[in-house]
């Protein structure tokens, strides 16, 4: 993984001024299929990502055309140019500026400012209508707000990345890659142990990396929000916590995965109704909930 | 020591050896106290009273010890002895996959007896094989598999205050001309008298242990891992004390030489190393390289696998009691050993409000503890103090093993309930199985049979069909309950 990402490295540095040149070179801003004419050998993985680095340093601003997504270019002397402020204003402008994308909440701001908060409230309350920045609902805590200028896409920590939606964690869509990946991983092994060979052999071709699994997930077809293969590598150790595989290192610091077995089969407690019983505690000799009388254990004994 | 246990050792004693005597065994459960004392508490009368503790000490399941002032014996009940009663038929069936029938019927006998002279032993158990053999060969296969179960240390001299230790496993000197006149109905004193024996049940949980292993190993990589484990058991102790926490070194080309000699695992002779080697590497960390020569000698880490085993069986139960994501919450915090609330949300990859009633729940069920730890006065922000999440394995276990105490206790009164609800037709049953027994020993057949046969109607054959059923799970789950007690009882041991 650390070549492939020096590969990207470099094509980023490439990207980034032939997509500042081609803003530059259009002041009513560039449309994605602009980019995608220009400069059509390029991978949309590749500009994109610098794109959104643009955009994140401010270099890029982002509007929308009927209906189309345009970049413009800003001026970097022009950017922290608060046109018709007073300079509270300013003050806590250039503060939630360099908050970047991950935003920054009000009580930072008071401390920084050094504001009251009915005064902090009404100059962000201007800043807020003038569009120069907005209010983004983190998921890190519900009712909480951060603050970031206008134009940026905040960063995956507010959001929650590819799992959120709207705040909400989608759970369910977790849970279906936590299987597809799990699947992926014991497929490898079953092949594994089709092909023979020694059990190290066996072993060695059972182990695979986040980016195998990325690439058969994205096979799959069953995600709608692109993933990144960190994200796969998030869904990999849920795997691993679920104690139905082991994540190794190998020597390229790269993590490496592989189906695992447990030493034992479910003992013997959880296989009765007692213990896994959510009343347990209630339940005694006397009073209405006694095993004499029980109907999970009836239920379980008719089985 | 907590009402569970408590319940659980009364109706045990109750099971097997009726009301008196499991009042008795209350009364020093909660105090270990002399015969006057346990007289005036449960109000039986004293002859019944010692009745019931010879039984007791018998069985082994008593102690006693004189006071402080010598001026009485104190009795102590011993609750491990209680417990292990529900282990017995594993035992039995241990000796018998181990051996054969004649073994199995020795230790079933001595089980049966609680002790047992070698000569009475034999004449019972040549009393109960008499048909397959011709007597004087019996006697003398009984008296040999005896002694190798002394020697292997199945069994052991019953021990009392003036039992040396050189004594315990010293062969009794049995006469089997003598047995065989008592076994034909002659009185005389036999040569053995007043030596008793007993089973050693650490020998037992020794082969109980080593099986668990084998099989989790089995389970985990496969029969030749299992393979491997196992001999590599069988080559330690021929250096190392049976219940070290670790072995000695064990000279890898020893196993090797076997498993070629035996040749019953030919994958495994032939990638020998490999195997080896992935056990060692693997993260589990089962066996441990000490030395390089010959080929490298290994220390197999028997207290760490019961600690892996425990966390397995726990993370489980977590799972089955909780779900899926209580148990992946779990082993993160296993895993970081200490993590605050917030970490854990992003790794586990589930809603936070749900992280955080998981972490509520099994807060609530001790299988969590918090530590809150004061932020220094001096730094800013906005919380003072932050929470840490920890799981204490021993109180884990604890608590599971109250669970096993309790679900036992359940499992067992739900049994005598449904036989109690059912007593006349079982006991009906009975009569007519007796009774139908007894014409056929005297060779009466056909319809006089078949009527008292019909005496039982269908439906009522249905209901003893399913009470049968019924039963068999029960007991069956008795038996699968132990294997946990069994398995934190080996934790706790090397704890
Ligand atoms: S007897 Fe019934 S109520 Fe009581 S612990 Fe068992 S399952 Fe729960």
């Amino acid at each position: 993984m650390q070549k492939e990402d020096a590969a990207l490295g470099e094509d980023n540095v490439f990207n980034d001024d032939v997509i500042i040149e081609l803003a530059k070179s259009k002041p009513n801003g560039i449309s994605n299929i602009d980019i995608k004419n220009e400069i059509p050998d390029v991978l949309p993985e590749i500009w994109t990502k610098s794109i959104n680095k643009l955009l994140k340093s401010g270099t890029l601003e982002l509007f929308k055309d009927k209906g189309t997504l345009l970049y413009k270019y800003k001026d970097p002397s022009t950017k922290t140019e608060v046109k018709g402020s007073d300079n509270e204003e300013k003050v806590v402008y250039k503060i939630i500026e360099e908050a970047g994308n991950k935003g920054i909440w009000i009580r930072d701001i008071r401390f920084k400012s050094n504001l009251n908060m009915t005064q902090l409230n009404k100059v962000l309350k201007s800043l807020e209508t003038k569009k120069y920045i907005k209010a983004v609902k983190s998921v890190a805590a519900s009712k909480k707000k951060v603050y970031m200028l206008y134009n940026l896409e905040p960063d995956s920590s507010v959001t929650g990345g590819a799992w959120y939606q709207d705040q909400d964690f989608e759970s369910e869509f977790v849970d279906v890659l936590n299987q597809q990946c799990y699947r992926f991983l014991e497929g490898k092994r079953d092949a594994a142990i089709k092909l023979g060979g020694g059990p190290l052999m066996c072993r060695n071709r059972s182990y695979v990396t986040a980016t195998d699994v990325h690439k058969f997930i994205s096979e799959l077809g069953i995600s709608k929000v692109q993933l990144s293969v960190d994200d796969i590598e998030s869904i990999l150790y849920t795997v691993v916590l679920d104690n139905k595989a082991e994540r190794t290192v190998n020597p390229n610091g790269e993590y490496l995965y592989r189906a695992i077995n447990p030493f034992l089969k479910s003992p013997g407690i959880v296989r009765t109704t007692c213990g896994i019983c959510p009343i347990v505690e209630r339940c005694g000799d006397a009073g209405l909930i006694n095993p004499k009388s029980c109907k999970y254990l009836t239920e379980w004994l008719n089985d | 020591m907590s009402l569970q246990h408590r319940n659980v050792i009364n109706l045990i004693l109750l099971e097997r050896f009726g009301k008196v005597i499991a009042d008795v065994g209350d009364i020093i459960f909660q105090n270990p106290s002399s015969l006057y004392n346990i007289v005036k508490s449960a109000d039986i009368r004293i002859s019944k009273v010692k009745e019931a503790l010879s039984v007791l000490i018998k069985y082994n399941l008593v102690t006693f010890k004189l006071n402080v002032d010598s001026s009485a014996a104190i009795y102590m009940l011993n609750l491990k002895n209680v417990l292990l009663m529900l282990r017995f038929p594993k035992f039995i069936n241990l000796i018998k996959t181990k051996f054969d029938e004649t073994y199995e019927v020795l230790v079933e006998e001595i089980l049966l007896k609680g002790c047992v002279t070698a000569s009475e032993l034999i004449i019972k158990v040549a009393k109960r094989l008499q048909e397959q053999k011709t007597v004087n060969i019996l006697l003398q296969e009984l008296k040999d598999n005896f002694n190798s179960l002394v020697t292997a240390k199945y069994v052991t001299r019953l021990s009392t205050q003036v039992t040396k230790a050189e004594e315990l496993y010293l062969l009794p000197n049995l006469d089997l001309k003598q047995i065989l006149t008592v076994l034909n109905g002659e009185n005389e004193t036999l040569s053995d008298a007043g030596i008793y024996w007993t089973i050693n049940s650490d020998r037992f949980h020794q082969d109980l242990r080593d099986q668990l292993i084998v099989n989790s190993v089995s389970n985990k990589f496969d029969d030749n891992m299992g393979e491997l484990i196992r001999l590599l058991l069988q080559q330690m102790y021929v250096r190392t004390d049976p219940w070290v926490s670790s072995s000695n070194p064990i000279p890898i080309l020893e196993v090797k030489d076997i498993v070629k000699k035996r040749n019953t695992h030919p994958q495994l002779a032939t990638f020998f190393e490999q195997y080896v080697n992935i056990l060692e590497q693997d993260a589990t960390g089962i066996i441990r390289k000490v030395g390089e020569a010959s080929g490298g000698s290994f220390q197999v880490e028997i207290k760490h696998i019961f600690t892996q085993l425990t966390w397995e069986a726990v993370e489980e139960i977590v799972n089955e009691k909780f779900d899926s994501k209580a148990s992946r919450i779990f082993r993160l915090v296993k895993l970081r050993h200490y993590i605050e609330p917030e970490q854990i949300q992003n790794l586990v990859m589930i809603p936070a409000k749900e992280v955080k009633r998981i972490l509520y729940m099994l807060l609530e069920e001790n299988f969590l503890v918090v530590n809150e730890l004061k932020r220094s006065a001096t730094s800013l922000g906005p919380s003072k103090s932050f929470t840490l999440f920890h799981i204490r394995l021993s109180q884990v276990v604890r608590t599971m093993l109250e669970l096993c105490y309790k679900t036992l206790y359940n499992i067992m009164t739900r049994r005598c309930h449904e036989k109690y609800l059912n007593k006349r037709l079982i006991d009906k049953k009975h009569r007519v199985d007796t009774i139908t027994h007894g014409m056929r020993v005297q060779g009466i057949s056909g319809d006089s049979v078949l009527d008292i046969e019909e005496m039982i109607t269908p439906p009522e054959n249905e209901i003893l069909e399913r009470i049968g059923k019924m039963m068999k799970k029960l007991s069956l789950t008795e038996l699968e309950i132990d294997e946990t007690l069994f398995l934190l009882e080996m934790y706790l041991k090397y704890e």
